[in-house]
């Protein structure tokens, strides 16, 4: 009785940790594809390959213990051109991270943004998501001007809502910061 | 003669939903469209077919006493599996069924066939059990998501079948719909089969 037992539930995981493995990297790029697509195409401007096949994951540190962190790269091409770049930037907000995926152009000018996940108050933080508000990065570059305008920028941030504004410029900062070594490793 | 007969059984004389009325929490959830019933059904059938192969051969392996245990962890797995596997090729499809993909484990038709029917015949009945069972849930479904859908919604498997002044009925799609149209299909089906009988 417990062996027949024993053996089924053996079989099962046997099976089960082959059908995993199996359909990873498939489900790995479903899910990027229709998660994460949407905001890929609306912050870079046109191309006509498929950044998520050709995405790029490289290293950008490490975290408290010691392992490395990781971020895709979604290349963007006209022909074998590299024409932009969007990878996702978080940084804190008012209730926690707003992820901000941004789109970067070969100069490092920010060609768009898209916020994809924040927990700010509805009504006031949570319109960092309108265009009215995301539209103004465009163009962007890593100075001074990327700033709200109540510290000397450019960014004219959502009133009543300025730790959420903060944070979106806060993550759109980092992400510039980060560009050099994105262009260095996907080229 | 016999196979043919345990298919068929499953189409109309004991067609899950309507007839054993069996594995309703599916019926009513996931048939807001003919699509999602079709997908929910095929991917019952798969998981019935599968499990009913593998009890029926190992029938005799299996004690009695853990066969309910055994039964599950078999149907478990091939749950997971199409699970995977939705998730790997059909995405969308398996964003909208949800948390009702992993719930095909608790579907009452599934162990209900296996205790009833699998573990007490050969492999190549508990086939033909399988199959009957899955095609009438399947279709069930897909005639319960259909309807909705051309009531609700206007349209069938996504394109649009009914006059253009035709304003939808909302309900359809919310889950008093659900309990609307399964009542309805359960009495005429009822009507018809007395009249056969020649009440």
């Amino acid at each position: 009785m417990v062996v027949v037992l024993t053996v089924i539930c053996g079989a099962s995981g046997l099976v089960l940790s082959y059908t995993n493995k199996a359909t990873k990297a498939p489900r790995e790029y479903q899910l990027l594809k229709y998660v994460q697509e949407p905001s890929i195409k609306a912050v870079l401007n046109a191309y006509d390959n498929d950044p998520i096949k050709d995405r790029i994951t490289i290293k950008t540190g490490k975290d408290e213990k010691g392992n490395p962190v990781e971020k895709n790269i979604f290349p963007a091409k006209k022909g074998s051109k590299v024409v932009g770049y969007a990878y996702s930037s978080a940084a804190n907000g008012y209730h926690g991270l707003i992820d901000v995926m941004v789109g970067v152009d070969p100069e490092g000018k920010v060609t768009g943004i898209s916020i994809m996940t924040h927990s700010e108050t509805p009504g006031l933080g949570a319109k960092i998501v309108e265009p009215k508000f995301t539209k103004q990065f465009k163009g962007a570059t890593l100075s001074s001007e990327l700033n709200t305008t109540a510290k000397g920028g450019k960014i004219d941030g959502v009133s009543g809502a300025t730790h959420s504004s903060e944070g979106v410029v806060e993550a759109v900062r980092k992400a510039l910061e980060l560009f050099p070594k994105v262009k260095k490793e996907v080229g | 003669m016999r196979v043919v007969q345990e298919f068929t059984k499953g189409l109309w004389k004991e067609i899950p939903p309507f007839r054993l009325v069996l594995g309703l929490c599916p019926t009513l959830a996931v048939t807001t469209a003919g699509k999602n019933g079709l997908g929910m059904g095929l991917a019952t059938t798969f998981v019935l077919v599968c499990s009913n192969i593998l009890i029926s051969l190992l029938r005799k392996t299996i004690p009695s006493k853990v066969r309910i245990a055994a039964f599950i962890v078999v149907i478990a797995s091939f749950v997971v599996i199409v699970e995977l596997a939705m998730q790997a090729y059909f995405y969308p499809l398996y964003k909208i069924l949800g948390i009702f993909i992993p719930l095909i484990v608790v579907n009452c038709i599934i162990l209900g066939r296996a205790e009833a029917f699998a573990s007490k015949n050969s492999v190549l009945p508990s086939i033909a059990d399988g199959l009957g069972m899955g095609f009438g849930f399947t279709i069930s479904l897909t005639v319960l998501g259909s309807i909705r859908e051309i009531i609700g919604n206007g349209t069938l498997f996504g394109t649009s079948i009914m006059w253009s002044s035709f304003e939808p009925f909302g309900i359809m799609l919310k889950p008093p719909g659900a309990f609307l149209c399964l009542g309805l299909i359960l009495g005429l089906m009822n009507f018809i089969s007395s009249r056969q009988k020649g009440h």
